[in-house]
């Protein structure tokens, strides 16, 4: 037999849902509004799509988000994860510090973060120049610094999904037979997967979604998304960002789904 | 708030001063300004840091197109957030567009190169009123762009004001008003209104600011602080009779509705010059000068105020300004306005006790 719930139990859950969903549904249904400035209803239009794709700007900083978000995401998860790996096979004589290390960039301010790397870069960039060298910030520094904020994210996540299991999981693999690789290959990562993929997840919308860090350690001439939206503030946001929004929401429910479907588990199994 | 907290970032840039990279031997070209820049750069390509929105796509082509080169814009959405990122030293920007505030302190980082005036022979369009200002003596670092002063706006299909800041400040009270989320446009507004400076640093009269303020937001007209496009919204939405907002970002709402107007209170109101500056570190600092002396040529700068709606300190570029704006007294104030001290350029303050006066005042409004 099902219980219902109380009706002031699901009517509270409805409300959550609405604080959470209604801003959205305004941005997407001002991305249609014919006017400007979005005070007042003026109509329906989709003018502002077109608008959104003659912007050569909003391309390129799209490129530039996609392009840090999936490359640090990669490198973020693969150091991540060893990071997590080891703090949860060794016994290391600072392990208590080691992890209040990694927690350290997650608690941190945004600010300070960004601000640090900023002087960080330009030490280096210094002690380059004594040599002959230089460098601009920009691609490489702002992938550096989101790999460095998202490498905590992967390797607390990687280790809490272990932290149930102990050691003599590996040691019978090993007493069955298997190589070290073996016994990483098939016992260790299959069962870390999970906490692996959903830091590679976190990781990919923080870097995303990033504005403080990358504005203060991208150079000239590169812009990634929250940062072209932020500054756009001072005058007012243009509806064509909210076309844009709509569009990035479509895209994340699409993907959503379709993540949803191929992870479904298989009937045939 | 995000604005505090950027401002400490550059506080703390500042402290770092030693960070700060020192050029070598190929520093800046001559340390009276008067040599010709060089490039040391590749000569092709402008790097700007700018305002969103400020500036014609069409001119920027325009420049690109009649000099072979390419034209990169950055935008920034506070002084303060500009200044903390330039402190850094990561970007390479040949110009950057500050308001006049600040200029005195990037002289001071050391972030700028002097200008070099034989390359800008159209600085002869800037009206005289708008050169040699208190920001910068001699327009040794800068040369004004665009400026924007504080008005009264209003929608009048609700109400229509007289031209004068009691319709916020006087005794009565009864209209809806909103003002600038901005300390020093507020306690500005206030000390114009009393008659005295907007730079004011004498405490019985930040004093009478502060009592009056008290008043104000007390008031049942009072519907909070907000910026630009919010109290523009509200104007156009009409849920508000009146609002002190930036003359430039009400004007273009006038696109859509033209019963949204603004008028410069007769007490007189503030302004704020943004300005083209040349930066030390500018890879290419002669095709800086290039790009600011297109800027100041009439047309440019007719151009530039036909697309931002902010009002053109270039003289000679009156003729070529859209008639619709050239109607607008907000957009035109009296040339005498700014001799007789009804237009204050918002100046920097002394650090101490004035500044903090400031800050006082601001935070029991804020936290009322």
């Amino acid at each position: 037999m099902i219980r219902r719930t109380h009706p002031a139990l699901s009517a509270w859950a409805w409300l959550v849902y609405a604080f959470l969903y209604l801003p959205i549904i305004v941005l997407v249904v001002f991305s249609f509004n014919d006017s400007r400035f979005g005070a007042t209803w003026a109509g329906f239009t989709t003018k502002w799509y077109g608008v959104l794709f003659a912007r050569a700007d909003v391309r390129e900083a799209l490129a530039h988000t996609l392009e840090i978000a999936l490359l640090s995401t990669l490198v973020s998860t693969v150091l991540g994860t060893l990071v997590g790996l080891g703090l949860w096979r060794y016994t290391l004589r600072f392990r208590t510090a080691l992890t209040g290390l990694l927690v350290l960039p997650i608690v941190v301010p945004d600010v300070v973060m960004g601000v640090s790397l900023l002087m960080f870069y330009s030490f280096v960039r210094q002690g380059l120049e004594r040599a002959g060298w230089t460098f601009d910030n920009g691609f490489w520094t702002v992938l550096l610094a989101h790999v460095t904020f998202q490498i905590s994210y992967v390797a607390l996540t990687v280790r809490s999904r272990l932290a149930g299991y102990g050691p003599e999981l590996e040691e019978a693999a090993r007493d069955l037979g298997a190589s070290g690789w073996e016994s990483f290959r098939r016992v260790v990562l299959p069962l870390a997967m999970p906490g692996v993929l959903a830091g590679a997840l976190l990781a990919f919308t923080l870097s995303l979604d990033d504005f403080v860090v990358t504005y203060f350690t991208s150079g000239s001439g590169f812009s990634t998304l929250p940062v072209l939206i932020y500054t756009n503030v001072k005058r007012g946001v243009t509806p064509d960002i909210n076309a844009l929004s709509a569009l990035l929401v479509l895209v994340t429910v699409v993907a959503i789904v379709a993540a949803n479907a191929l992870l479904r588990p298989r009937r045939d199994a | 708030m995000k604005r505090a907290a950027l401002l400490a970032a550059a506080g703390l840039l500042l402290l770092s001063g030693c960070y700060r990279v020192q050029k070598p031997a190929q520093a800046q070209p001559g340390a009276a300004g008067q040599a010709t820049p060089v490039d040391r750069g590749d000569g092709k390509t402008l790097r700007v840091f700018i305002w969103s929105e400020y500036i014609d796509p069409d001119l920027v082509k325009a420049f690109e197109k009649a000099n072979g080169v390419r034209v990169v814009l950055d935008t920034f959405e506070s002084n303060e957030a500009m200044l903390a990122k330039l402190q850094g030293g990561g970007a390479q920007y040949d110009l950057a567009v500050p308001s006049n505030y600040v200029v005195q302190t990037m002289v001071r980082a050391g972030l700028l190169q002097p200008l070099n005036k034989s390359e800008l022979p159209n600085l002869k369009n800037i009206a005289p009123g708008f050169l040699n200002a208190d920001y910068d003596p001699g327009n040794v670092y800068s040369v004004p762009y665009q400026y924007a002063a504080t008005g009264l706006a209003y929608n009048r299909e609700r109400y229509v004001p007289r031209d004068t800041w009691a319709e916020i400040f006087g005794p009565e009270d009864r209209h809806s008003f909103v003002l600038l989320d901005d300390p020093r446009e507020v306690i500005g507004a206030a000390l114009k209104y009393l008659g005295f400076s907007a730079n004011t640093t004498r405490v019985e009269e930040l004093r009478a600011a502060r009592d009056l303020l008290r008043r104000v937001v007390a008031k049942k007209g009072f519907q909070g602080f907000d910026g630009g496009p919010g109290t523009r919204n509200k104007l156009l939405a009409k849920t508000v009779d009146l609002g002190q907002i930036y003359v430039g970002d009400l004007l273009i709402a006038t696109e859509e509705d033209e019963n949204v107007q603004v008028l410069l209170p007769r007490q007189g109101t503030t302004i704020s010059m943004d300005t083209l500056v040349v930066l030390k570190r500018s890879p290419n600092p002669a095709l800086a000068h290039r790009f600011i002396d297109f800027i100041l040529d009439a047309r440019s700068g007719a151009q530039l105020s036909n697309y931002t709606y902010y009002a053109t300190p270039n003289a000679a570029a009156r003729p070529y300004l859209d008639d619709f704006l050239k109607d607008i007294p907000a957009l035109n104030p009296p040339a005498a306005w700014l001799t007789d001290g009804r237009l204050d350029f918002i100046g920097e303050l002394p650090a101490g006790r004035p500044q903090r006066l400031y800050d006082r005042i601001w935070t029991e409004l804020k936290s009322r």
